[in-house]
This record gives structure tokens, sequence and C-alpha cells, in this order.
């Protein structure tokens, strides 16, 4: 496995190869700034939980670095996989839904919401927006094992189909504290 | 409020249709489809729990909802005609 | 030197048909199902149709089993029966450090966030928490994952397990599915109007949506050189829709292609009993599935669904479907689909209504969820 390019995300900055990109703000805020600056042509993105959010951020600006034409069906990128670990899953999400339901006399639950209460949504809003069909596979751990992490992407690689993929550490208990530790990485 | 503009706002909210302003939405445009505001199912789904949660109005089927989220135009006569609230 | 191959070599299935594999299969091939109407269950303005334990059957199950010194959350109390008996079954060493557990749940011990259990810490709301819980449970020092990929988990924790064991680092892995039932759940499912009115008709015209349910299943999967007398987990892959987080794509893309995929090494599709799909009765899902059947020029091979007895039982489907098309192929017997009644998918694929036998002994598991995750499971009895 060979690793391409390399981005660091937690609430106050963003790295990507090494390179600190310029932000001014913190949190789910410093996320919002960053696709106003690199992305601003997806409005789904404000429909994202912070998961899902930071996410998206970390692999586009990942794809970016990468510089290769974007949503294309070319099959070197249509079967590229998707792997993602964390340890609290859909935490804020699952939270969030609870509150929607918890006044039995006020009981509105939200389906928006609902659905991401599921952490795989994350590796879902990647592959539909860059046209990935390969696989998407979230993996929960106690605590970040990049070793691990390292283990279970390699065995990935043994479908024959996957070429490259976008793995990693990507952690969101709350809108203040998130951390993304993702590489694109080739067979 | 006039009603379509109340539902303007809501729906803005409740979708969390960021950068988008009332006067963005045309009362009768298709608020689905690709032609139209590009609203989704999920979307679809949220507008049920607007109507219950607002104006005590329950939805059973989704497919129902296709009817009532033609429009603004078309969701404000609905709503118009059938609140409880 | 030979490839590794990963064979099942002790399975169980707890759920309200029953606390082993046999109870489970005898009650299928009967046709047997404990779902039930529920009005006002934990205090939900709506009723709904869900297979559910009968109250205090799991926690006085547990308690005669089990002498647990810690307490136990409703849900891991039913993952460890059923982990219990396949690892009792397997006669492995669980405690092993050549051994791993990992987990297929969706939302594990999410009630802890409406209420506490006494004695058990809030932490265990995080799944990775009561995964090591159930690991400690039998001495096993090794950190478990937990694989959560939505209702396509349980297949999705098969793939990962079988590519971990082929790797050589294990020897063994305790392979568990499962979910518990709840308000949050329930209200989640019911909000996206997913949720028929009536028990669950997988595949049928008159189908008005998924039933859910609970359940635990555990396969003790171990690695071989030789496979023979057992069932050989022979390829998985998984494969995205991407085309909406939550309504699966109508060409059926992602499903095609991992079905495209574990058919690689299987040029003569006659050799499979059957496609055990997973059916959860939803308009869009059965309509998918059929579809990508056809594309995958599997149409005479038979289908089968078990949601019509069990629900929707979420992380624990993959596995507990898994081990029961096993289970009836050591007997020749494909399991029929309840509440199918009358073909409602526009590809004429071959939903079974009744037993059928076979000597057939290769299928394929199928499987779907939110996220637009797919995956297919090829598995084959040597």
């Amino acid at each position: 496995m060979k690793t391409i390019h390399e981005i660091n995300i937690d609430n106050s900055s963003a790295v990507i190869d090494g390179k600190r990109i310029d932000t001014s703000r913190s949190g789910s805020q410093m996320l919002t700034e960053l696709y106003r600056i690199y992305v601003n042509d997806y409005p789904k993105f404000f429909k994202m939980d912070i998961l899902c959010k930071l996410g998206f951020i970390a692999s586009e600006l990942l794809l970016q670095a990468e510089g290769a034409p974007r949503f294309t069906d070319r099959a070197d990128r249509a079967d590229r996989a998707i792997l993602f670990f964390n340890h609290s899953s859909s935490i804020q999400a699952d939270k969030a839904f609870e509150e929607t339901i918890r006044d039995r006399s006020d009981f509105f639950p939200s389906p928006s919401v609902f659905v991401y209460t599921l952490p795989n949504i994350v590796t879902g809003e990647i592959a539909i927006r860059n046209h990935y069909y390969g696989e998407t596979n979230f993996i929960i751990l106690n605590e970040r094992d990049d070793e691990r992490i390292r283990q279970v992407t390699e065995a990935a690689f043994t479908d024959p189909t996957t070429t490259s993929a976008i793995a990693g550490w990507i952690e969101a208990p709350d809108n203040h504290h998130f951390t993304a530790a993702l590489k694109l990485i080739t067979k | 409020m006039e009603l379509k503009e109340e539902l303007k706002t809501k729906l803005i909210e409740a979708l969390n249709l960021e950068d988008v302003t009332t006067a963005d939405i045309d009362d009768n445009v298709p608020l689905f489809g690709e032609d139209g505001f590009g609203l989704d199912s999920i979307d679809a789904l949220e507008l049920i729990v607007l109507l219950e949660k607002n104006y005590g109005i329950k939805i059973k089927d989704p497919k129902e909802g296709k009817n009532i989220f033609k429009s603004v135009s078309v969701m404000a006569d609905y709503v118009a005609a059938n609140r409880t609230k | 030197m030979v490839d590794p191959m990963i064979v099942k070599i002790a399975d169980n299935i707890t759920s309200p048909l029953g606390f082993t594999t046999e109870e489970n299969y005898q009650a299928v091939k009967r046709g047997d199902t404990r779902l039930q109407r529920f009005v006002n269950k934990w205090s939900l303005p709506e009723p709904f149709i869900a297979s559910l334990f009968e109250e205090g059957t799991l926690e006085s199950a547990f308690n005669h089993r089990v002498k647990a010194t810690l307490p136990y959350t409703r849900f891991e109390q039913m993952a460890l029966l059923s982990a219990i008996e396949a690892i009792t079954r397997s006669g492995i060493d669980a405690a092993s450090e050549r051994c791993i557990f990992i987990l297929s749940t969706t939302k594990g011990n999410i009630s802890l966030l409406e209420q506490g259990v006494e004695g058990v810490p809030d932490d265990r709301l995080q799944l990775s928490e009561t995964a090591r819980a159930i690991a400690r449970f039998f001495g096993n020092r090794a950190e478990p994952m937990v694989v959560s990929n939505a209702c396509a988990s349980g297949v999705c924790v098969q793939i990962v397990a079988m590519r971990y064991l082929e790797s050589g680092r294990y020897d063994h892995a305790v392979v568990i599915g499962a979910d518990i039932q709840s308000p949050f759940i329930v209200s989640g499912f019911a909000s996206f109007k997913a949720l028929s009115p009536t028990a669950c008709q997988p595949f049928s015209e008159n189908r008005m949506g998924l039933n859910l349910g609970e359940a635990a299943a555990t396969m003790v999967l171990r690695r071989v050189d030789e496979a023979k007398g057992y069932w050989q987990l022979a390829d998985g892959a998984i494969r995205n829709d991407a085309h909406h987080i939550s309504s699966p794509s109508k060409a059926a893309e992602g499903s095609f292609r991992a079905l495209e995929a574990v058919l690689r090494r299987c040029p003569l599709t006659e050799e499979l009993a059957v496609i055990n799909a997973h059916g959860t009765a939803t308009l869009y899902n059965d309509e998918m599935e059929a579809k990508a059947i056809e594309r995958a020029g599997l149409l005479a091979i038979p289908v089968n669904a078990y949601k019509g007895n069990y629900g929707h039982t979420m992380g624990a489907a993959g596995v507990l479907e898994t081990i029961l098309t096993m289970r009836g192929l050591d007997e020749g017997t494909i399991l029929p689909t309840r509440g199918f009644d009358e073909l409602g998918v526009s590809k004429p694929i071959r939903v079974t209504k009744e037993c059928l036998t076979t000597d057939r002994q290769a299928f394929i598991k199928l499987i779907s969820g939110f996220g637009g995750t797919n995956a297919a499971l090829r598995c084959v009895k040597v």
C-alpha cells in the first residue's frame, strides 16, 4: 500500500500533506469556512451531521490534492473504496434524534436527523458525491489504533476490484471536537 | 404573515436550505425533481413532519405527499383546507 | 502453499423464535413468527408490529444460564446468550490471544440514552465499550471491532472477519450480530414511513413495508487448510450505490456489483441452491434486489427471505440469515418465505413460498442498507 495524500483535521486546523490550510474559525464553523472557500457547489453539505461534514470536507481536500478529474465514472476511480474508523459512532446525531422523541407529548421524530444516526452514512455521502461504487465500510474501535486501521485497510485490498481507497480515522463526538486523519491510498 | 410566506420560512429552516431566502422560492416552482427545487425523498418525509408539527395534519402515506408538495402554492391550499391548528 | 479457507465451525441464533439455531430452524421451517402488534408500547403514539422477546424471557434465560458477577444491559444479555452457546459448541478457547471478537450492530445500547441501567457505566452507550464488555466476559483481551454499516452490517462483518482471519493474525473469530428494539429505532423507521401496518410480505404485490425485530446470532469462524464438511465463506464483496443515503439505486448498481464480484470465482451458477435476499418488504428494497438478481443473470435461482419470521433484525439480520440458510441446506432444505403471496416486483424472480428440497450446497446471501451499502456473500459446503 502506498499513501498518495494525507489530510489531518481537528477542531481548529486543517493540514494537507503537512501543509497547514489557512482558516480563521474553529469547530463546525471552520468546516463551513472550508466549504465556502474550497467547495461551495454542494448545498447538501448543510444538511449533514457533524461526522458527515467532517468526512465530506476532508475527502474534498484530499481529492483536490490528488488533482485528478473529478466526478467521472472511470473504472479506476469508480471502484475506489472508503474505509472509515472511529470511536463514537454517530453519537452527535444519536443525541439530536433522541431529543426529537424524548417528550412523548411533543413527539416529532425527524427522518433527516434519524438517517445520520447510522455512522456509515458518511461513507455513502462521499460515494455519492464522487460516483464511487467501490467498497464502503465503517468500523468502530475503542481508540485510534493506526496499526489496526492499516491491517483492516490492507485486508480490504484483497478484493481485486479495490485498487485505491480513502481510509482512516474520523471521530466527531460533537460540533466542537473532532478529528479526521484520512489517507488516499493505492494498492 | 401570509401562509405561503410562512411555509417558505418553515421549509427553509426544516430542510436546512442554506443560502436560500423566501424570495428565492417561487410560489409555483416544483419543489421536487431535477427541473424544480431539487428536494429529495428525505426532504419529503421532513415536510410531512413539518405539517404535523405546525398544522396538526397527519399524512400516513408518503405517496400522498407527492401531490401535496408539488409547489408552495399547492401546499398552502392543502394546509388551509386541512389544518387543525 | 494452500490458500487458507475460512469456515464456520459453530453457531447460534437467539431470537423470539428460540434460543438455539435448531429451535429457530424448526420454527422457520414450520412458518412460525412472533411478529405481533404493540399498542402504546414504550408510550409511543402509534401502534407498530415487531418481533420482540416476551417481557422478561431474555432476562430470565440469561440469569438461568449465566452466573454473571457484573451487570449487563438487555442488548448485552442477548448477545452473550448467543455467543456463549456458539462458543461452547465450537470448543474453542475464546480467551486465546489468537481469537478476536467482531460485532455487527447498528444501535447497540442506544436505550442507555433514554434510561440508564443500574450498575452499567454510561459509556457502554459506545459500541466499542459494549463490544469490549462482551469480549471481556470470555476473558478475551484483544480489542474487539464493531462493524456498523446500517442494515448491511451482518454481511459486512462476515467479510471483514473472513479477510482478517485470512491474513493469519488470528485463528478464530467470534462474529456476533445483534440489535435490540427500542423507541429510538421504532420511531426512526416510523418517521421514514417504512413500517408496515401488517405482518410484512417480502417481494409481494401488496407489501406495505417492513417490521422490526430483535435477535442475536453468532458464528465461530476458523482459518483452515482443508474445509471438508464445513460451510466455507468463499467470497464476499461490499459495494456502494453512489445514489442516495436512504433510497436504493433503481438500477441496483451496488447490489449488482457486489453480486458480480462474488460470482467471479463461481462460473457455474447452477451450483447455487438459493439466493437468500434481504427482502425487507419495502417497495424499493425488494424491487432493487429483483433488479440486481436479473442483472447478474441469476433469475433461475430460487430466492427466499426470512423477514416474515423475524422482522428486520438490523445488525443481526445478515448473520442470522446466513446461519439459517446453511442449516437448511445441511439437510437439503431451502426455507420458505413467510408472508410471500403474489410476486410484486418487476423481474420474474423465483421466490420460494414453501420448503424446497435440493442437493446443492452453495448459496448467496444478499443485503443492503442505508448509506447505499450493499453486500453479497457466497458460501459453499465442500
